[in-house]
C-alpha cells in the first residue's frame, strides 16, 4: 500500500517534469540563450578582459579561475528563474496546478516533479556551458565534465527551494526583483565565485550558510583536479541538507498557496 | 454496501473558514448516484469552496464530508480517480495543440498510451472538436476550450462529474451543445454536480436543486418543489408608473417586487393577473409562470420588496 503510493508519486512526478518539459521545448532556443549568454558576459569582460591586469591565482588566470563558477551561475540562474517566476507564472497567470490538481496529481508530486526538471535541466545547462569552457581551453581536468550534471542538478535543486519560496511568498511578479537584489546577487557575488575566499575570514564563515558556495567549490575542486575528500564530502552534505531543509520548506509554502 | 454505495456525496456540518472569513458554516447536502443535482448561489456563497473539498483543494475546518464513501482529505487520489471536473478557469497549457494538452492529461490520470489516442479521439468527436486536434490552445475560441475541458474532464470515463459554471461566457450555440451532452451523461448514469447562474439551465439539466447562501443550504428540492413553495403562481411585469393604480386592486395572496425597472406582481393564479389588468384597465408588459428565477431572488434576498 505504501510502496504502491511511492512508485505513484513517483511516477506523477515525473509527469509533471515531462509537463514542463514539452512546454519548453516549444520556445526552445529562446529559452536557453539567457542562461548561457550571463556566464558568457561575465567570462568575456571579467575573464579576458581583466585577466591581463590581474595576474595569477594560486597558479591560474583569472579567466581559469572564473570558469568553474560559471558552470555553477548557469546552474544558479536557471534554477533559480525556473522556480521563481516561472513556476508564479504556471501557478498565477496559466493555473496550470489548478487543473492538475483536478487529476491524480496532489501537492507533492508537483513539487516533487518541479525539483527532478530544475535538476535535469540545470544539470543539462551546467554541463553545456562547461563544455564551452573546455572548448575555450579553460577547464584543466577533463573528466570534471562528466561531473557537471551531477553537481550542477545537485546545486540546483536547493537553489530551486529558494525560487518556489519565494514563489509562493511574493504577493506580486515584482517582488521577485527584491528576491534577487537581497539573496541571490549577494548569493552570487560572495560565494567565492570572483575571488577566493581564503584570508576573508568573516566572509568564509557567513558563506557557509550560502548552498551555492558548497557547489561553487565542488566544481572547482573537480575542474582545477584539485579533488580533496574530506572538503568535498563535507560540501555534498552541506548541499543535500539545504536541499532537504529548503526543499521540506519550500513544500510547506506551496501546500498552503495550492491547497486552501 | 447497498444504503452507502449509492451515496455518492455525503456533507455534514461542512465548515470551512478562511482566517475571520466563514465560507461554508454548516452544510448539509447529500447526492445520490445518477442526479443531476443544481447548485445555486450568489458569488461568494461557497459554491466553489464545496466544490474544492470534494476533491482535496480546500481543506474543510469542521464537519464530515464523504465522497463516494472516502475521505477527499485522506484519500485524495483514489477520490479525484472517479471523478471528472471542469473547473471555473479552463487552465489549458497555451502553446501547447489540443492533442498535446489532452496527451499530458491522459498521462497524469494514468491512461495507457493506445488507449490514451483512442479515447483522446473519441472524445474529441463528441465535443465536435476533432477538427481542431492539432491547434494551438491559444488559436481557439472560448466555446472551443470550454468544450475542450470538458475532453479532459471525461478522460477518466467519471462516475462523478462536477461541472463549476460550464457555460458561463459561451454563446447559445456552444451552450446548447454542452446541455445536451450533459443530458446525455445523466442518461449514462453519471451522477453530476453543477454551480450555474443560469437559472434555465438549472431548470433543464438538474433534478435537483441546492440553494446556498452565506455558506449554508437555504433550500433544496426539485425545480417544481421550490416554485411550488417559494414562490407559486404566474408573474406580470407592468410598468413603473401603474403601480399607484395597481396597488389597492392587488388580490389576495399576491406578492410585489421590483425588477428591471418594472413594478411586478406574483399572484397564486393566472386569472388573478387578467382580473387586476381588468379592473386596473393596465395592460402588463409580460405575464409568465413563476419560476426557478423567482425562488433564488427571492431566498437570497436581492430585488425583494419588504412586503413580502
Amino acid at each position: 500500500m505504501k510502496m504502491n503510493s511511492l512508485i505513484t508519486t513517483a511516477r506523477l512526478s515525473w509527469h509533471v517534469a515531462v509537463r514542463n518539459w514539452v512546454v519548453y521545448r516549444k520556445d526552445f532556443i529562446a529559452n536557453i540563450s539567457p542562461t548561457l549568454a550571463d556566464p558568457a558576459l561575465v567570462l568575456a569582460s571579467l575573464g579576458v578582459g581583466l585577466s591581463p591586469f590581474i595576474g595569477h591565482i594560486g597558479g591560474r588566470t583569472y579567466a581559469e579561475f572564473l570558469a568553474p563558477g560559471m558552470v555553477a551561475t548557469t546552474a544558479l540562474f536557471t534554477a533559480f528563474f525556473e522556480c521563481s517566476y516561472g513556476f508564479y507564472i504556471r501557478m498565477t497567470f496559466e493555473s496550470v496546478f489548478k487543473a492538475m490538481l483536478t487529476t491524480a496529481i496532489g501537492v507533492p508530486d508537483i513539487v516533487i516533479g518541479e525539483f527532478i526538471w530544475v535538476a535535469i535541466r540545470a544539470g543539462l545547462m551546467a554541463t553545456g556551458s562547461g563544455l564551452v569552457l573546455l572548448a575555450l581551453g579553460l577547464v584543466p581536468n577533463l573528466w570534471a565534465c562528466l561531473l557537471f550534471p551531477f553537481i550542477g542538478g545537485l546545486l540546483a535543486l536547493p537553489c530551486g527551494a529558494i525560487g518556489l519560496l519565494s514563489a509562493s511568498l511574493v504577493r506580486n511578479i515584482n517582488q521577485f526583483q527584491t528576491v534577487y537584489s537581497f539573496v541571490i546577487a549577494p548569493i552570487y557575488y560572495l560565494s567565492g565565485v570572483f575571488f577566493p575566499l581564503t584570508g576573508l575570514s568573516w566572509l568564509s564563515v557567513l558563506v557557509q550558510f550560502s548552498p551555492f558556495y558548497h557547489g561553487v567549490r565542488l566544481l572547482q575542486m573537480s575542474s582545477w583536479g584539485e579533488w580533496n575528500w574530506v572538503e568535498g564530502l563535507s560540501h555534498l552534505a552541506a548541499l543535500l541538507a539545504f536541499t532537504i531543509a529548503l526543499g521540506w520548506l519550500s513544500f510547506l509554502q506551496v501546500r498552503r498557496k495550492l491547497i486552501l | 454496501m447497498t444504503e452507502t454505495a449509492t451515496r455518492v456525496i455525503e456533507a455534514q456540518g461542512l465548515m470551512k473558514s478562511f482566517g475571520s472569513l466563514d465560507a461554508l458554516r454548516g452544510c448539509d447536502l447529500e447526492v445520490t448516484a445518477g442526479e443531476c443535482v443544481g447548485l445555486l448561489g450568489p458569488n461568494g456563497a461557497g459554491k466553489s469552496t464545496f466544490i474544492g473539498c470534494l476533491y482535496g483543494t480546500v481543506a474543510p475546518t469542521g464537519g464530515e464530508l464523504r465522497v463516494f464513501g472516502l475521505d477527499p482529505k485522506r484519500e485524495p487520489r483514489a477520490v479525484k480517480a472517479r471523478i471528472g471536473i471542469v473547473p471555473q478557469e479552463n487552465a489549458l497549457d497555451e502553446e501547447l495543440t489540443v492533442l498535446e494538452n489532452m496527451r499530458l492529461y491522459a498521462r497524469f490520470v494514468g491512461l495507457p498510451r493506445g488507449m490514451a489516442t483512442e479515447r483522446i479521439e473519441q472524445l474529441l468527436a463528441h465535443m465536435a472538436l476533432d477538427h481542431k486536434r492539432d491547434a494551438p490552445i491559444r488559436s481557439l475560441s472560448g466555446g472551443m476550450k470550454r468544450r475542450l475541458a470538458f475532453v479532459r474532464a471525461l478522460l477518466v470515463n467519471p462516475e462523478l462529474l462536477i461541472l463549476d459554471e460550464p457555460t458561463t461566457g459561451l454563446d447559445p450555440t456552444v451552450r446548447h451543445l454542452i446541455w445536451e451532452r450533459v443530458l446525455g451523461y445523466r442518461q449514462e448514469g453519471k451522477t453530476v454536480l453543477v454551480t450555474t447562474h443560469y437559472m434555465h439551465e438549472a431548470e433543464l439539466l438538474c433534478n435537483r436543486i441546492v440553494i446556498l447562501d452565506a455558506g449554508r443550504v437555504m433550500a433544496m428540492g426539485s425545480p417544481q418543489e421550490l416554485i411550488q413553495q417559494y414562490a407559486p403562481g404566474f408573474v406580470g411585469y407592468f410598468p413603473a408608473e401603474t403601480e399607484i393604480r395597481l396597488r389597492p386592486n392587488l388580490p389576495p395572496g399576491t406578492a410585489t417586487f421590483e425588477q428591471g425597472r418594472q413594478f411586478c406582481v406574483r399572484a397564486p393564479r393566472f386569472e388573478d393577473l387578467t382580473e387586476l389588468q381588468r379592473v386596473t384597465n393596465v395592460s402588463a408588459v409580460q405575464l409568465r409562470p413563476a419560476s426557478l428565477e423567482d425562488v433564488y431572488l427571492k431566498l437570497t434576498g436581492h430585488g425583494l420588496d419588504e412586503n413580502e
